[in-house]
């Protein structure tokens, strides 16, 4: 009995004891802890785009329900939502793209750059992530101001789980810098990754010239703050070589296979699969009344092919823009009180396979113009801007639109160079067809970065009962109510910029 | 507990340890009082030792000498020997006394005038013979019983088939027939001369025994730690489909938030304070014997703008799949002291669920129990809405379709004039008051069981079947449950002997409620609608002309309600085998070795469908899961029961157990991809748009333990318990933990002479840790594959917490002091305890600024201490012969505090409101969970800043209080009059505050009441302008308090203070003698009602005891499912 008992014991603690294999047991067989480079790239395209973090964060509540309505290009009766329109604030749209950026976007680049970096053969994806990574952050500082940015991302890398608030300042020094030393590092004879480049498919050439592009928007947007380094790196930027065509604007490829994660989500948002076209009867998102006057105004071939009243007639006559701050009240009391009447996104630039536009070669064109004027850059601006304008038209090709050269010719001579003109009414005439270009490509973030620093084309505020502005349109969006008492950092932020409302202007966004 | 007391009666069955009493010392010499010596011996041997008291009344005997080193049962036999009374032996340690009867076994002997003469007593005229048979339940013949006449000693036995013959004085003569283990009987003989009896099995327990930790039963006299019994009918009479909502109110110390998700939803069960910041704060829950997974299968994610916070619903607990009626006793170990044998996974205490098993009597034995409850809106409208203005913006009534198009009550003045709705149709513009009544349901729920029990030689079994068929006050909600439970007990020869337990359970719901955010919530519509639109103009009109929603607001996540409850599927279907196999082996009359395996496993198969035209989801969107859990536990353990001489005893086990927990996950899911409109297939999605995951989850503890405890003369206990846990989840050289336990209870009525008053009293205290683990894979970084994009796969890092590669067990250290008391002959209970307790190490997953890339990390961290008191006071305040009333209050309080977080963090934020203006924040030095949220702009005196337009502005984050009430309060009081008793029990909890969001929701919309000030003309603010004037700018109301909502949580949080009627019991149990011919051994009727009115609370619109979810961040809610009241009658028949 005795020994019974021995051997029952015995088992026990070696029972208990046995842990040999929990090692194994505690790995997640159903996850990878390593993967080629290649997805991490892919991924980190599709982020910056938003389409593979849901497209209702980035596009929808900071591309639609902000920018686009706070300089007019978009207007909605949703009051409750499309926010930009109202100067009105709700918390979980405002900060939406803060939110996603960083726990998506920048958690991907900073650890892809953090893998690449690991390997000198893989310097052809570091360079495109740290490109890739400018393009991302220079979009979140442009819409909030001073961010985390040196120490983003790293809360797994280095344990940092309160990253400091970063001078806009620096930020874009580092960017400038990061474009700049990533373009140059590409080298052809290591590994180019081609399929899960969405940009250019592995055309390194492309890559230095996209560098130098983004160099140029980010200097430009220095101007009236440091006037200086904006010209220094404008001419660097111009020197290194631009995109040279409508075929090498800086875009992502998307396809159309069902999915949400293959799909451009400005379309996903706005298009057959997306909710703006909905059955709701008197909600989505409609053109603004400014744009829509204005394209009308200016005789632009693209009002058709970017805009329809319900139903699909895309018929010049018909279209007709939703003014701004105006709420279903308001609607009832306009002279045309059925919304169906007004103009939207027309289906042909709402596909979701169309590719999602960062930055046009039209608006290279058009900066340099603006950099040649400043005497910035050497050459022609009546001719880049004419190339600007022309390319604009022209791309409308990315829609699968073609507009004629007859048509991009009477266009032209409608809307012509001010070239004895002063310099406020070239800058209007460049920036407002910045201004068009960003409408035509829903890239109304840019636009309402480029319509802050430049003023052009000059807009009207509206003045909504209970606006948060006192009737101004404002100047940055407000960080997310989460960071202040998560993030002690924070505070520094607000000491150095100034308050967290939307009349505060950032660094660049000189008076 | 809160039963009610029997009733006690001259004729008392004192058998009961607290109804012993101490009886002055005897001054005679050489005469002594028999009850004294019987009480003297009973306490000295511990026995159970049965008697009338009447009998013993006046009798005494000469020259008694209590030999000590003779047996209770050498002892007693030389005390009755001059008496005429015998004894006799039940079983061990337990005896009957009896009036001697003729050594006969012949039927129909009679006491002869002999006996009747060796009473000392004058013999009564025997005028009347009657005799009869006494049967159990079944109507076999029960030997042995006790049959007396009422105040006399005038009685006999029942033979060997249950036959008994006796003499009674006349027609008005009562006959007791008492028997241990069987109900007391009391029959008027009347014109009989045959009186058949049926006894019925005797519910209440011999002793105070209680289920402790692994099963083991133990008076509750030697434990050093508190333990609360809930019994099996206390949980079916006022039931609730989810058994833990049942004990609400009835334990001391336990703290119980059901989610505010209807009938099928889980439970927070928190004993003793939350000991965690973020990881797992309810008690392990054990059934059987066997650990249970008691993981909420989809709870609701809270906070703005996060991922999982649109949608979900809660899906459901463990605890919640478990049929009541099946349940013999609940136990609640409170605290690590109590479940220190259960080691790591039992730190937050536990409790132990013992199912019912056979019973020992021959032939089947029939139990069949109906109830009926009926569910119904608590409040049938939202009594702080206002009900003066209308749907529309800007005070104005909408004319035109496109300003119908909004969920604001800012409208016009309620006319009755015509007014444009969103269906195109002019109607009246009045108050729509009766929304709430017209849109929900009253609810229904059918139980139906049926258990037969019965024995063979070797076997004792009890076979249960259940169905529940519940239909929820939402519409096309429904609950269908069905329970199988085969228990078996049986003793294979000798040695051998074994418990086998089987359940299984099909639980099928369909269309749980929604909570949280609006898509496809009714509930959430149901709060916002405004307060014009009739809820009829929604019913008629949900589709647009190709069959799609017709999206009534601007918001297209705000479904229309009838839409989300008709065309939304949602189905779960969870069969579940709880399995338990334990055979014990009789080594010798001191040891054993005894075995465990139990399973726990289910396959939970869930689906929802989006359906296609649904506003924010044109081409609707589809979830398919199958998920797979077992945990499977090995247990051994060797154990020693030993008597050291007389006064010296020894309990002693040594045990291992190997658990191991699996979970196997399938899911394929896509969004808004259905090609073929409304048909609902997977092969109706575009392949591209079908995600896949599969999951394979693994986690292991090995322990090895041992528990030894000392009894010295039955009045002092010491024990002492050790437990290593090896958990696979940590990091290895980390994974191991050790943690003593040590518990002391002295009976303190045993040992020393007390007071009269005093009928028992008891001092425990006890020491105990115990660590704790997290869930597999947290120790690395992981990718997600994502699928592909043009030909090229994707990946990025799975999740959006740190992984911390250095994680060790947490450590939880509780201590304890307290006091049992039974006074004034047992009218009085007390039980008392202080404890404190401090989680060190805590594995925190903690909200991280999200720059840093994630959400959270996860970490050990601090130290959080929780001190509190619990009492249990119960009396019986009145105890007549007809009326009885007996009271039952209790109370806990307790206290939390974060001591330190991680470094010299001094705060760290848990989780966040909905709308996002409101926080769950750990402080250092403040209670477990509180809420912060943005403050107005504030100038240095306190006075709200207005902007220019007269709108407040937002400043600084404020501290409001804990999300978790400190104070629990309960009081039941039971009333019996002739059978029919009445039982109240009202509940409450103070000192918490809860934000809640649907109050937000109520401002933003103009539906509150307060929103009325200041709508025509507008509302100038009490306070000053940014350059410190004071404040005249009139800003319109719909500004004015509609950007609150997500800006300022101030206005919005409240006490969450509560006093509730939580019960009402109305039960009639037939007396035996009504049921005559009927084929019943027992039937009882009771009516019920839970949950039937707030009697006291401070927060407007909502329930205050709504929360979320049942995780960490107590004290935030939103537009949860309203709550309920219920009505019904249960029946109960034994055969």
């Amino acid at each position: 009995m005795l020994k019974k008992l021995t051997i029952c014991l015995a088992l026990l603690a070696g029972a208990g004891a046995c842990t040999k294999d929990f090692k194994e047991i505690n790995v997640n067989p159903n996850a990878p802890s390593n993967v080629p480079v290649d997805y991490l790239l892919g991924q980190s395209q599709l982020l910056v785009t938003g389409s593979a973090s849901g497209p209702a964060s980035k596009a929808w509540r900071a591309n639609f329900g902000y920018a686009a309505c706070l300089i007019q290009q978009m207007s909605s009766i949703d009051a409750t939502f499309y926010k930009g329109s109202f100067y009105t604030f709700l918390g979980e749209i405002n900060s939406a793209f803060f939110d996603n950026s960083y726990t998506y976007a920048v958690k991907s680049m900073v650890n892809l750059i953090e893998v690449a970096k690991q390997d000198p053969k893989n310097v052809n994806v570091l360079s495109m992530a740290r490109i890739i990574k400018v393009m991302e952050f220079s979009r979140t500082t442009d819409l909030y101001g001073d961010i985390p940015y040196f120490e983003a991302g790293k809360g797994f890398i280095d344990g940092n789980f309160s990253p400091k608030y970063d001078a806009q300042q620096a930020i874009y020094m580092d960017m400038l810098k990061e474009l700049e030393e990533a373009g140059k590092a590409f080298d052809a004879a290591r590994y180019i990754p081609k399929a899960a480049d969405y940009i250019y498919g592995g055309d390194l050439d492309k890559w230095k010239r996209a560098a130098n592009s983004l160099m140029l928007r980010l200097a430009m947007r220095m101007q009236k703050v440091d006037p200086a380094n904006a010209e220094l790196w404008a001419k660097k930027a111009i020197d290194g070589g631009l995109i040279t065509g409508n075929a090498e604007t800086i875009a992502v490829k998307f396809a159309n296979t069902g999915a949400e994660i293959n799909s451009n989500p400005n379309s996903w948002i706005l298009g057959p699969s997306g909710s703006n076209i909905t059955n709701i009867p008197n909600a989505g998102v409609q053109w603004a009344k400014t744009l829509i006057d204005m394209m009308k105004e200016r005789q632009d071939p693209r009002l058709p092919v970017i805009s329809m009243i319900k139903g699909g007639d895309n018929s010049i006559a018909k279209q007709r823009g939703l003014p701004n701050a105006t709420d279903a009240t308001g609607l009832s009391k306009l002279d045309e009180k059925n919304l169906d009447n007004y103009s939207r996104p027309a289906t042909g630039v709402i596909g979701i396979a169309l590719p999602w536009i960062y930055m046009s070669y039209a608006e290279t064109q058009l900066l340099k113009a603006e950099a040649i004027e400043r005497g910035w850059a050497t050459g022609n601006a009546k001719a880049a801007f004419q190339e600007g304008q022309s390319a604009a038209l022209a791309q409308m090709s990315w829609a699968n639109a073609t507009i004629s050269g007859m048509d991009i010719a009477a266009y032209a001579a409608k809307n012509p160079y001010p070239e004895a003109g002063t310099l406020a009414a070239k800058m209007n005439a460049i920036h407002t067809e910045v201004y068009l270009l960003s409408a035509s490509t829903f890239n109304h973030i840019e636009g309402y970065a480029n319509w802050r620093r430049t003023g052009y084309p000059v807009l009207t505020p509206v003045n909504y009962l209970g606006n948060d502005t006192n009737g101004q349109i404002p100047r940055r969006l407000r960080y997310p109510l989460s960071e202040e008492g998560i993030n002690p950092n924070f505070k520094t932020a607000i000491e150095r910029q100034g308050p967290d409302v939307f009349m505060t202007r950032i660094w660049w966004d000189k008076q | 507990m809160l039963t009610a007391a029997p009733p006690l009666d001259a004729q008392v069955l004192a058998f009961n340890a607290h109804k012993n009493r101490m009886l002055p010392p005897e001054q005679t010499t050489n005469q002594v009082k028999l009850l004294d010596v019987l009480l003297q011996l009973k306490k000295y041997y511990n026995a159970d030792i049965l008697f009338e008291e009447s009998q013993m009344s006046g009798i005494t005997v000469p020259d008694f000498v209590f030999d000590k080193n003779l047996s209770a049962e050498k002892n007693m036999e030389a005390l009755l020997k001059s008496t005429s009374l015998t004894l006799k032996k039940v079983r061990k340690n337990a005896y009957m006394i009896l009036p001697r009867r003729i050594e006969t076994s012949a039927i129909g002997s009679r006491p002869s005038a002999d006996l009747q003469v060796l009473t000392g007593r004058r013999a009564v005229a025997a005028e009347i013979k009657v005799s009869g048979t006494v049967t159990d339940a079944n109507g076999e013949g029960l030997p042995g019983v006790n049959v007396l006449v009422k105040g006399t000693i005038n009685g006999t036995n029942t033979d060997v088939n249950g036959k008994y013959e006796l003499d009674v004085p006349s027609t008005e003569s009562v006959l007791v027939f008492t028997s241990i283990g069987f109900q007391k009987q009391e029959i008027t003989v009347g014109q009989r001369s045959v009186v058949d009896v049926k006894m019925a099995v005797e519910t209440q327990t011999l002793d105070e025994v209680v289920v402790t930790a692994l099963g083991i039963k133990k008076e509750k006299k030697a434990l050093g730690y508190a333990i609360s019994e809930v019994k099996g009918e206390d949980l079916t009479q006022a039931r609730s489909t989810n058994i833990a909502n049942s004990l609400v109110g009835k334990v001391a110390g336990l703290n119980i938030s059901s989610t505010a998700t209807g009938p099928s939803g889980s439970s927070r069960i928190v004993i003793r304070g939350n000991g965690s910041i973020s990881g797992n704060n309810q008690p392990l829950i054990i059934v059987d014997g066997i650990p249970i997974n008691n993981d909420n299968l989809g709870s609701v994610a809270i906070g703005a703008n996060r991922e999982g916070s649109w949608t979900g619903s809660d899906r459901g607990d463990g605890i919640s799949s478990l049929n009541p009626d099946e349940i013999e006793s609940i136990s609640v170990l409170k605290g690590a002291t109590a479940a220190a044998l259960y080691g790591s996974r039992a730190s937050n205490g536990a409790i132990l669920v013992t199912t019912k098993g056979g019973k020992a009597d021959k032939g089947i034995g029939v139990e069949v129990n109906s109830n009926f409850l009926a569910e119904d809106l608590l409040f049938k409208s939202y009594k702080d809405y206002q009900y003066e203005y209308g749907l529309g913006s800007n005070g104005i009534k909408p004319t035109t379709v496109a300003e119908t198009a909004t969920r604001n009550s800012w409208g016009g003045r309620l006319d009755g004039s015509n007014s444009m709705n969103y269906d195109g149709v002019e109607r009246p513009y009045v108050a729509a008051k009766d929304n709430l009544r017209k849109f929900y349901n009253v609810g229904t729920t059918f139980t139906n069981s049926v258990a037969l029990t019965g024995a063979t030689e070797k076997v004792t079994y009890r076979l249960s079947m259940n169905d529940l068929n519940n239909k929820g006050v939402l519409p096309n909600n429904t609950l269908r449950r069905n329970n199988f439970a085969l228990n078996t007990n049986g003793n294979l020869g000798k040695r051998i002997s074994f418990v086998a337990n089987a359940k299984y359970i099909i639980e099928k719901n369909h269309n749980r409620p929604r909570v949280n955010d609006s898509p496809g919530n009714a509930n959430f519509a149901m709060y916002v609608l405004p307060t014009s639109l009739d809820v009829d103009v929604l019913k008629n009109a949900q589709f647009d002309a190709n069959g799609n929603e017709k999206v009534w607001s601007d918001n297209q996540y705000t479904q229309n309600p009838y839409f989300a409850t008709e065309q939304y599927q949602q189905d779960d279907n969870k069969k579940r085998v709880i399995a338990s196999f334990e055979p014990k082996y009789t080594i010798t009359d001191w040891l054993y070795l005894k075995g465990r395996i139990g399973f726990d496993n289910f396959n939970y198969r869930y689906k929802s469908i989006e359906p296609y035209g649904t506003g924010y989801v044109l081409r609707g969107s589809y979830t398919s899961s199958l998920r797979e859990f077992t945990e499977t536990n090995k247990e051994l353990l060797v154990g020693v029961n030993r008597k050291i001489g007389e006064k010296f005893a020894f309990n002693g086990l040594f045990g291992g157990n190997m658990m191991k927990q699996v979970t196997n996950l399938n899911e394929v899911s896509a969004n808004n991809s259905f090609n073929i409109p409304f048909f609902y297939d997977v092969s109706n999605i575009d392949p591209a748009a079908r995600t896949v995951t599969e999951a394979y989850i693994e986690k292991r503890i090995n322990s090895v333990y041992g528990s030894a405890e000392f009894s010295y003369n039955n009045y002092l206990f010491v024990t002492a318990t050790a437990r290593n846990d090896w958990f696979s989840t940590l990091a290895k050289g980390k994974n191991s933990i050790f943690y003593p336990s040590f518990g002391v209870s002295f009976v303190a009525s045993e040992a020393l002479k007390m007071p009269s008053a005093i009928n028992y009293l008891k001092f425990r205290g006890s020491w105990a840790q115990a660590g704790g683990d997290t869930d597999p894979y947290n120790l690395s970084l992981y990718y997600s594959l994502s699928g592909a994009h043009l030909g090229s796969a994707l990946a990025q890092i799975n999740g959006t917490r740190v992984p911390n590669g250095d994680l060790q067990p947490l450590t939880s250290t509780v201590s304890e002091l307290g006091l049992e008391a039974k006074l004034f002959n047992n009218l009085l209970n007390v039980d008392f305890a202080v404890y404190d307790r401090k989680t060190t190490d805590d594995i925190v997953s903690a909200t991280i600024s999200e720059t840093s890339g994630y959400t959270s990390a996860l970490f050990n961290v601090g130290a959080i201490r929780n001190r509190g008191i619990e009492l249990l006071l119960g009396a019986t305040i009145l105890n007549g012969k007809k009326f009885t009333w007996d009271a039952s209050f209790n109370m806990g309080y307790n206290a939390s505090e974060v001591l330190s977080l991680y470094g010299d963090l001094q705060t760290l934020r848990v989780d966040q409101s909905r709308p996002g203006s409101a926080f769950i924040h750990q402080d250092v030095g403040k209670p477990y969970s509180q809420i912060k949220g943005y403050d107005f702009k504030r100038d240095a005196n306190g006075k709200i800043v207005y902007n220019s337009q007269g709108l407040a502005m937002a400043g600084d984050i404020r501290t409001f209080g804990s999300g978790v009430s400190p104070y629990t309060l309960g009081l039941n009081n039971t009333f019996n009059y002739k059978g029919i008793s009445l039982s109240v029990l009202v509940d409450g909890k103070f000192g918490g505050y809860i934000y809640s969001g649907t109050n937000a929701l109520a401002y933003r919309f103009g539906l509150h009441e307060a929103t009325l000030v200041g709508r025509e003309g507008g509302v100038t603010g009490e306070g000053v302008t940014e350059s410190g004037e004071r404040n005249t700018a009139k800003a319109p109301a719909q500004a004015y308090y509609s950007n609150w909502y997500s800006a300022i949580a101030t206005p919005f949080v409240y006490k969450s203070d509560f006093i509730k009627l939580r019960q009402i019991i109305i039960q009639y149990t037939i007396p035996s003698r009504y049921l005559g011919k009927l084929p019943f051994k027992g039937a009882s009727v009771s009516i019920v009602g839970r949950n039937l009115a707030v009697l006291m609370k401070k927060v407007p619109v909502i329930d205050p005891e709504a929360t979320y979810n049942n995780g960490n961040a107590q004290g935030v809610e939103f537009a949860g499912t309203p709550p309920t009241r219920s009505y019904g009658v249960n029946l109960n028949l034994k055969f």
